[in-house]
């Protein structure tokens, strides 16, 4: 296995959200005995409600993972907590023991030690399957929804909202799933609630007919498709690599449950094009990556499948890093909006879009605004810290990066002289 | 009705009421998709039009004028490191059981002595600070520079560190509330005390009694013989307020005539034994000077208008000789004559005869530091003296100090001048602290816990001096 492990990519095995939670959960030493690992292998002993622990073996070429436990699930929680805490690399896992007799694999049980293409092609149509009957579901709950109307929806208590996003996660689409539960948070939160919530189950909608015509789509509407449905892609399925001078010019990180994530975005110099690069690291750990803002990385990265801004990877190990001098591609608001408006037309689902605005004054009241020379005024998002903004410009105009979402502005970074300051 | 009201307007009473098709339903495109049902046709508009709202967002013009910004600050930015502590100090990241605050405090005073400035971006932690930290307020006022008080204009809580533009001073003192002119009376008798002072003439007639009281409290800040005038009125005041406020304050001017009349008084009770006599019932010009009213604690009516006295006397009118044949009512009164006048030959000479903390903390950090060594008991009457003392503590007399506690095992002095020990002993005393930690055995962990709280400030306290050349 050429590429290397990491926690995203441990979790991208998860089938579903449900069970990553629960190897997180599990992903702590105490409970486990006679951790150990080798090159190809990794096994551990895991107390769990039996009487005697679980013996968890995963065979890291495959990977296949073999575990005592009674769970249908495959993996089961038990291989993925193994892997994640062979990932986090803090020793917890003991590196170049010979493995017990228990853990060698012999006669692996479950999983054929060799790759299968049927097998392989078997697993994917049994979850293809199960994502086109979950949206089919999903399509009818959207249907009632329309018929009683959405006055009547927002009356609904959360747990309507709840058990919609749970059938979600359990066909295996947790995209959808987390823009549900993210429309019922706002319900109550927006003055604009109903046109927000219209223009979602359209967006929805959209997603259920594009999954029925997937064969008729070209290559970057399936991936946007899959990103929009929670469908990730495995890391050797990345597609097209392309060389530039990178300039990171924000870096947004968020915590939930257990999950620690940050999106770096880059901006390329020859190419001019933005791509985001997306960390994973589980709750408590630092991150592996950390990109510096304001830096230029000259190097190569590698493209998931998509419209623009695509996420990408950063490709090779040596990349040479310089310092930026701030915002290369700052414009007015006009401009940066026409830029969101060709991205959007690329990809009708794009939530976050980057902005990188020139000359914006930053004005503090209620809600905060930033206003290019032209007096057209974005809305900075509720939490954004407004006096911090307002100190690092001292009232001159600046250049700001940030995400669009929603038509509130996050601010990512601002342009201090010729050096770029995080938010 | 454009069609995308029209739309939502069928969403949210639901098909089940309202029929709706994509024919004719004026969304650009829906004649090119298929609907089986009103449900559908619905779902599939909304993402039509929903894309072509999106797209298609144009932002609202602001038609404001924006504010004057900031003007240019010319002092360098602090050293990383520097910005680095003052951040995990204000976001409470670094903790001292004697208080956080001190070590940020000796940021700000480290940082104004340097001329260099705190980062932009920390500024409104600062104020942040200072709005909690009301006795920190002037100097984190001298710190944010410029852009600091630009920004506290943006912000009534900060409103503390704002600064009024100059032809805006009067206007706003004519209009304030009375904690509005206070603060620009304060700010301005930092830099102009004459111009203050004309405010407060200017108005004075008109002003209730408790106003006049607290504009004289405020002259206090920028004191001068230049105020004499005005403070001589008031003594003619109708309101004992405003009286009691301005004899207050002509005891910090020695050059006064108040002062002077009290000399006389003060002479006229002197015995050629050099000993006083008690003043008896004051008269009518003594009671409008302001003796009289006060007792002070534990003495006599007599007693304490001598006290009074000499506390307003100058203190050039006698000998620092005489202070070791004095009793103890004289000393009193001389020693609060010296702690008013600011006169440290007086303040040296009291604290030899007999230290106490008003003196001791009255007095330049280097020569109550001299005194302090000489003392001989490490009793808690030292340990008093010390918590009194002002800093910075210079190297040699922090280092034996601490070695001097430890041999004594003077846990008790330590608990008493913990915050002082962790101002102001100078980072060179930070191996004998480290030392005597070492040393304590098990059962002491009330001292450890304070030894290890003054080494942590002197750690950061030694870093912040390093980052500051």
């Amino acid at each position: 296995m050429g590429s290397r492990w990491t926690v995203a990519r441990v979790l991208a095995l998860a089938p579903d959200a449900g069970s990553a939670k629960a190897a997180r959960a599990l992903a702590n030493p105490r409970t486990w005995s006679d951790l150990g690992s080798t090159s190809s292998l990794v096994w551990g002993k895991c107390q769990g409600s039996a009487r005697s622990p679980y013996q968890v073996t995963v065979d890291l070429t495959e990977p296949s993972f073999r575990c005592t436990c009674p769970s249908r699930k495959f993996p089961c929680k038990h291989g993925l907590a193994l892997l994640l805490m062979w990932v986090a690399g803090d020793g917890s896992v003991t590196a170049g023991a010979a493995p017990a007799e228990w853990a060698t694999p012999a006669a692996p049980r479950t999983e054929p030690a060799r790759p299968d293409p049927e097998a392989q092609a078997r697993r994917l149509a049994e979850r293809e399957s199960l994502m086109s009957a979950g949206l089919g579901d999903f399509e009818l709950w959207l249907h009632d929804l329309v018929r009683q109307g959405l006055a009547t929806a927002r009356r609904q208590p959360a747990g309507f909202w709840d058990t919609a996003a749970a059938r979600l996660v359990d066909a295996q689409l947790p995209g959808l799933a987390d823009r549900v539960r993210a429309v019922a948070a706002d319900l109550h939160a927006r003055a604009d609630w109903a046109p927000h919530l219209l223009g979602e189950l359209g967006g929805w909608y959209l997603a259920i007919r594009a999954w029925r015509r997937r064969a008729e789509l070209d290559e970057a509407a399936v991936g946007d498709l899959r990103a929009v449905l929670g469908w990730p892609r495995r890391r050797d399925e990345i597609g097209d690599r392309v060389a530039d001078r990178w300039w990171v010019v924000g870096l947004s990180q968020e915590e939930d449950d257990r999950l620690l994530s940050q999106r770096t975005w880059l901006h390329g110099e020859r190419t001019g094009e933005t791509v985001v690069l997306l960390d994973f690291a589980a709750a408590g750990q630092a991150l592996k990556v950390a990109h510096v803002l304001g830096s230029v990385v000259d190097g190569e990265v590698a493209r998931y499948p998509g419209a623009g801004p695509r996420r990408a990877l950063l490709t090779g190990d040596e990349h040479q890093v310089m310092a930026g001098s701030g915002l290369p591609h700052a414009t007015g608001v006009p401009d940066a909006l026409a830029q969101a408006a060709r991205w959007l037309a690329g990809n009708p689902w794009l939530r976050r879009i980057p902005l990188a605005l020139a000359g914006m004054t930053v004005v503090p009241g209620e809600p905060p605004l930033l206003v290019d020379s032209g007096g057209a005024a974005l809305t900075l998002a509720p939490g954004t810290d407004v006096w911090q903004l307002l100190a690092l410009s001292g009232g001159h105009p600046v250049a700001v990066f940030g995400e669009w979402i929603d038509e509130r502005l996050h601010p990512l970074s601002v342009q201090v002289g010729d050096r770029l300051v995080a938010l | 009705m454009t069609a995308w009201e029209d739309l939502l307007g069928t969403a949210l009473v639901g098909t089940g009421r309202r029929p709706f098709t994509l024919a004719g339903c004026g969304v650009a495109g829906a004649d090119r998709v298929t609907a089986g049902s009103p449900e559908a046709a619905v779902l599939a508009a909304a993402a039509l039009a929903a894309g072509y709202r999106r797209a298609g967002w144009t932002p609202p013009t602001w038609r404001g004028t924006p504010r004057q910004p900031a003007d240019r600050d010319e002092r360098p930015e602090c050293s990383p490191v520097a910005a680095q502590i003052l951040e995990l100090l204000l976001g409470r990241s670094i903790r001292l059981e004697a208080g956080t605050d001190l070590l940020t405090t000796g940021w700000l005073t480290a940082a104004r002595a340097s001329g260099r400035r705190p980062p932009y971006r920390l500024l409104p932690e600062l104020l942040r600070f200072g709005t909690t930290a009301t006795g920190a307020r002037r100097l984190v006022k001298q710190v944010i520079g410029p852009r600091g008080t630009w920004l506290a204009g943006h912000q009534p809580a900060w409103s503390w560190a704002a600064t009024v533009p100059r032809a805006e001073v009067a206007g706003r003192f004519a209009t304030g509330t009375r904690a509005e002119r206070l603060a620009l009376l304060s700010d301005l008798r930092e830099t102009e005390p004459d111009r203050a002072r004309e405010l407060v003439e200017d108005t004075w007639a008109a002003e209730p009694a408790a106003t006049r009281a607290a504009f004289l409290d405020v002259l206090r800040t920028g004191l001068s013989d230049a105020d004499e005038p005005l403070l001589e009125r008031a003594l003619d005041d109708r309101a004992g307020t405003v009286r009691a406020a301005a004899a207050a304050l002509l005891e910090h001017l020695p050059g006064s005539a108040r002062a002077h009349r009290m000399a006389g008084r003060a002479r006229r009770l002197h015995t050629a034994a050099g000993t006083f006599e008690l003043p008896g019932e004051p008269d009518e010009a003594a009671r409008r000077d302001g003796i009289g009213g006060h007792r002070e604690p534990g003495r006599g009516r007599a007693a304490s208008r001598l006290i009074q006295i000499l506390a307003a006397t100058p203190l050039s009118t006698w000998d620092t000789s005489e202070i070791s044949h004095a009793d103890a009512d004289v000393v009193l009164g001389w020693t609060k004559a010296a702690v008013r006048q600011g006169d440290q030959e007086w303040l040296t000479a009291l604290a030899r005869h007999e230290p106490t903390p008003d003196l001791i903390a009255a007095l330049t950090p280097d020569i109550a530091t001299d005194l302090l060594s000489g003392a001989r008991k490490l009793d808690t009457r030292f340990g008093a003296l010390l918590a009194a003392a002002p800093g910075p503590w210079p190297a040699r007399f922090s280092t034996e100090l601490v070695g001097r506690l430890r041999d004594a095992k003077a846990e008790a002095v330590l608990r008493l001048a913990a915050r002082a020990l962790a101002e102001h002993l100078h980072p060179a005393a930070l191996a004998a602290v480290e030392n005597w930690l070492l040393a304590l055995g098990t059962g002491s962990a009330p001292a450890a816990r304070t030894l290890r709280g003054i080494a942590h400030a002197l750690t950061i306290r030694a870093t912040i001096l390093q980052e500051f050349p």
